[in-house]
């Protein structure tokens, strides 16, 4: 999804991860996801450059798909929607 | 289910913190995952010892260094790490009884609420032969 596109989406939960290094924001996406239902959007805020990597592979592996992420000045936002 | 066996031999802070988002790691994939505690790693386990681990294995003489980063990044502790991943996965943390023993824990009741059981080497071998990760750290 291009950044035009995901700025159109409707997001259910939006987690703040900022305040962690690796792991804290993968856990903290893990407890959220399980708090929306299949087909909603969740949104990650991080600004640890591991998790740019780690949360779409592992998003993929566990059957959500990944969208896209948006960079913005000293964080970036990670957006998933529930398989 | 992925299963992932640690054969935690150290009861150092750096290691043990590996260890720690190590398990976070398996928590976040659903993993099944058995801690078998050996020898140094026991003394971490010990009722009541947990916030008084503060050696590192290596670079020792950066540890005020290696501490106060780890705590401006605000990354947990092993201990929290450890209970955290055990509320969100199945991890079995299980103290060999001779580690325990060199530390002064007899019985269940000596090792702090992380600990599930005591057991011998068998079960620790038996274990990392059936998962499909196995670490020794």
């Amino acid at each position: 999804m291009t950044t035009a596109e995901i700025i159109t989406l409707t997001v259910t939960k939006t987690v703040d991860a900022r305040g962690t290094a690796c792991p804290g924001p993968l856990l903290e996406a893990k407890k959220a996801i399980g708090t929306i239902n299949s087909g909603e959007i969740m949104e990650v805020l991080s600004a640890d450059e591991g998790t740019k990597r780690d949360i779409p592979k592992w998003a993929n592996k566990k059957g959500h798909e990944y969208l896209g992420t948006v960079e913005e000045s000293g964080y970036f936002k990670i957006y998933l929607k529930k398989g | 289910m992925a299963k992932l066996c640690i054969g935690l031999f150290s009861g150092s802070l750096d290691k043990l913190t590996a260890a720690g988002v190590i398990l976070s790691g398996a928590a976040a994939d659903d993993m099944d995952v058995e801690v078998f505690v050996l020898l140094q790693g026991a003394r971490a386990f010990i009722k009541g010892n947990e916030n008084k681990i503060d050696n590192l294995a290596e670079a020792s003489h950066l540890k005020d260094e290696f501490t106060s980063a780890l705590e401006k990044l605000n990354v947990s502790t092993w201990y929290e790490f450890f209970k955290m991943t055990k509320e969100m996965t199945n991890v079995k943390i299980y103290i060999c009884s001779l580690a325990g023993k060199i530390w002064g824990g007899e019985k269940l009741e000596d090792f702090n609420d992380l600990t599930d059981d005591i057991c011998g080497i068998g079960e620790y071998l038996t274990a990392a032969e059936e998962a499909d990760i196995h670490m020794f750290i």
